[in-house]
């Protein structure tokens, strides 16, 4: 049994990460965990703090458990250029803070760092708004370059042919071909993904509401850092092999920094491909879940699917926002390393990589509400 | 001209804009600035509003407009509610009531729930919405602070069958520093009102050190109007103005509840993960009749509903819910 641990300040309760049910618990290991929480309450996404929080803890859960794998996730500077009006200087600094926040993590865990820039950020240009369409256009996961189309009619496809802002309507079957072999459950991709140009985003019914100053910028290839010369990876596929085939000689910290493309990363790096032909991927779940498997993982939770039906009372993995289940033979499935995860990136800590121990914040639509560690190992503490 | 949709009574001649900058007077008449525009139109758990006793497990679209008569040091929503409404015009969703009826139907969502900000900054494009949701066959209902006219409450009463009305301290000294408003009393009046119109839930965020105090008296006053009106006892997140306030003890809170549930059986104390006061119990046999998992602000859900119909599984005491279970899909199969 995973048990999550949540703590809303001052005040902490454990639960089966599966079925939502209170348990107790109680040995050296879960009690390092939650010293670890109540010592470190989280800041906020928005917080000057927010990323300092990610290397602080992880450096206390690498102290208390000496794992040889890390995987680390650095969001702020993402949260903050989507609803922040900021200058090139200002950018600049937010960009030399998290490598500062990297540069201490690696210098006083000495791991070596192999680390992913997730995409570069641009202004927004304007919403395409499509909520007078007959059909239904759903965007999830914050995504601004994607959407889903739902029992349009034939007046919507052609409304959407004709706006110059939408770079191309594509058909589910055209995506299935796209990605013809890559498995997986594909039943939740919408009819048609509605796909943006640079700049754009769509307004549809179930966005939320915050004026949003930046969007995530094209990004067919990605930054990629690798220390000490472990290798190459032509593709974020790659990744996964890459770190897999040296965890067991070295420490490897894999860390994720959001928000910074080819263009702004700050460090040496490789370009590495993101997608496949016109599509790739914004930062969210299922990059990382290509990040964390080595395999495209568009079908999973796609752009613009209905989320929403499968929360039905009773949904399994009620702490884990839309994920239906723990993704299988992630990363650190099968290394039979100790490993951990700490990010401000919520639910993707605990259901992407696989690792022993994650910690993360628990904040939904920037509303801090604590933190939350997932245990699913304790056999090898 | 005075503007009578709350107890600010705004004048609004000449051009001047009131309190929530919602209403202008022209031709001799109050009427919107901006109709018919939306801040939020998004599928929701009717919990997460919070709804705990109407139409329990039910999807409901949940709608906001901009603006708002209170000044709240808190406020979650404050990039909303507090900004000048003409400033976020640009990012606001413009739907006319027929296409939100749609909308509503196509997100399988059984009801309208008013969220956001306060349901009397926008009354004439609502009062239009009800007529639509009315003939479509969806209930609508609201969050609201209650400050309205006597007038605009008779209309509250008409648009929504269901409320939640945010009371959130009695004194006036809290009222005046943590609200911006000069006395509760008209708050009081309008649920007492609200209570014999309709479904009426309350819920009061706890600030530590400012209203913890009148817990008790809040409760009195709640269950003078009725002892089964649900309360929910909110820990408030520190936002806005307060985003350095402590956050408020759960323990020390949940303690002061326990005697309240004495004499207000259906209390509630939750907005933080894992909350273990969401549960519904039967007044007279203690029997967990509904059970929620509460994932913080925003957040609660249904998790198993085992009354037989209204009533207590064990006992068959009639629990006061309004409307019945309605299952999450259910919409998902109309037209
Ligand atoms: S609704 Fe707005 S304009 Fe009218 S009285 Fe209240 S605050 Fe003033």
């Amino acid at each position: 049994m995973s048990l999550a641990i949540v703590d809303a300040r001052e005040w902490q309760r454990m639960f089966d990460l599966r079925t939502g049910a209170r348990v107790e618990g109680d040995n050296p290991l879960l009690r390092m965990v939650m010293e670890i929480q109540a010592r470190r309450p989280y800041p906020g996404d928005l917080d000057d703090a927010g990323n300092r929080w990610v290397t602080d803890t992880a450096l206390d859960l690498v102290a208390g458990y000496d794992p040889s794998f890390v995987f680390l996730t650095y969001a702020r500077q993402f949260f903050i250029g989507r609803y922040s009006v900021l200058s090139g200087r200002e950018w600049g600094e937010m960009v030399t803070s998290v490598f500062d926040e990297v540069s201490r993590f690696v210098a006083l865990s000495g791991f070596t760092p192999v680390i992913v820039g997730t995409g570069g950020m641009m202004p927004f240009v304007d919403f395409i708004d499509v909520t007078h369409l007959h059909g239904l256009v759903l965007s999830t996961h914050w995504s601004a370059r994607y959407s889903g189309l739902h029992d349009g009619s034939n007046r919507d496809l052609e409304l959407l042919a004709s706006l110059p802002e939408i770079e191309r309507v594509v058909h589910r079957d055209e995506f299935r071909r796209l990605f013809s072999d890559c498995s997986g459950d594909d039943s939740r991709i919408p009819e048609y993904l509605l796909v943006a140009r640079p700049g754009y985003m769509f307004r549809t019914v179930g966005g939320a509401f915050r004026k949003v100053r930046r969007v995530p910028a094209p990004a067919h290839s990605i930054p990629l850092h690798i220390g000490l010369r472990l290798g190459a990876a032509a593709s974020i596929t790659d990744v996964r092999a890459l770190v897999s085939g040296h965890v067991r000689e070295r420490k490897i910290a894999l860390i994720v920094v959001e928000g910074l493309g080819v263009d702004d990363f700050p460090w040496p790096h490789l370009e590495c491909r993101n997608g496949r032909d016109w599509f790739y991927y914004e930062p969210g779940d299922a990059q990382y879940l290509t990040l964390a498997t080595g395999r495209h993982q568009v079908f999973e939770y796609p752009a613009g699917y209905k989320y929403f039906k499968e929360d039905a009372e009773k949904k399994e993995y009620p702490l884990s926002g839309y994920f239906t289940s723990v993704p299988q033979d992630t990363l650190v499935s099968g290394l039979g390393v100790r490993s951990i995860a700490v990010g401000n990136r919520s639910m993707l800590m605990h259901m992407v990589p696989g690792a022993d121990i994650s910690l993360e914040c628990f904040a939904r639509n920037l509303f801090n509400q604590g933190t939350m560690a997932v245990v699913r190992r304790m056999d090898k503490f | 001209m005075q503007c009578t949709y709350c107890e600010w009574r705004c004048d609004l001649s000449d051009g001047r804009l009131g309190v929530c900058r919602m209403y202008i007077e022209e031709g001799g008449s109050i009427r919107e600035r901006f109709p018919y525009r939306w801040s939020s139109c998004i599928p929701s758990r009717v919990e997460s509003v919070p709804f705990y006793h109407a139409w329990p497990g039910s999807r409901c679209l949940v709608i906001g407009t901009a603006g708002c008569n209170f000044r709240c040091r808190y406020c979650s929503n404050s990039f909303v509610a507090k900004q000048d409404p003409a400033t976020i015009q640009d990012g606001m969703i413009e739907l006319t009531p027929e296409e939100l009826i749609r909308k509503a139907r196509q997100l399988g969502c059984h009801s309208i729930v008013f969220n956001v900000n306060e349901p009397a900054m926008s009354l004439p494009s609502l009062e239009v919405v009800a007529g639509e949701a009315r003939a479509a066959g969806l209930p609508m209902g609201c969050l609201t602070n209650a400050y309205a006219t006597e007038e605009s409450t008779e209309l509250l009463g008409s648009i929504f069958s269901f409320f939640n009305v945010g009371l959130k301290g009695l004194s006036d000294d809290f009222n005046r520093e943590y609200i911006g408003i000069p006395s509760a009393a008209p708050v009081l009046r309008n649920i007492r009102r609200l209570a014999s119109l309709g479904h009426v839930e309350v819920t009061t965020p706890v600030i530590e050190a400012a209203n913890d105090g009148e817990l008790g008296e809040i409760a009195r006053f709640i269950a003078d109007v009725n002892p089964e009106i649900p309360w929910h006892v909110f820990r408030l997140l520190p936002e806005d103005e307060m985003k350095e306030a402590r956050y408020p003890n759960i323990d020390a809170i949940a303690g002061a509840l326990e005697e309240i549930r004495a004499f207000l059986p259906n209390v509630y104390f939750h907005n933080f993960v894992g909350s273990d006061w969401v549960n519904t119990l039967c007044p007279d046999c203690g029997t967990t009749v509904i059970e929620r998992f509460s994932l913080g602000c925003g957040g609660d859900r249904l998790h198993s509903y085992n009354g037989q119909g209204n009533r207590c599984p064990s006992c068959g005491r009639q629990i006061r819910i309004h409307g019945e279970k309605v299952a999450w899909n259910a919409g998902e199969e109309k037209p």
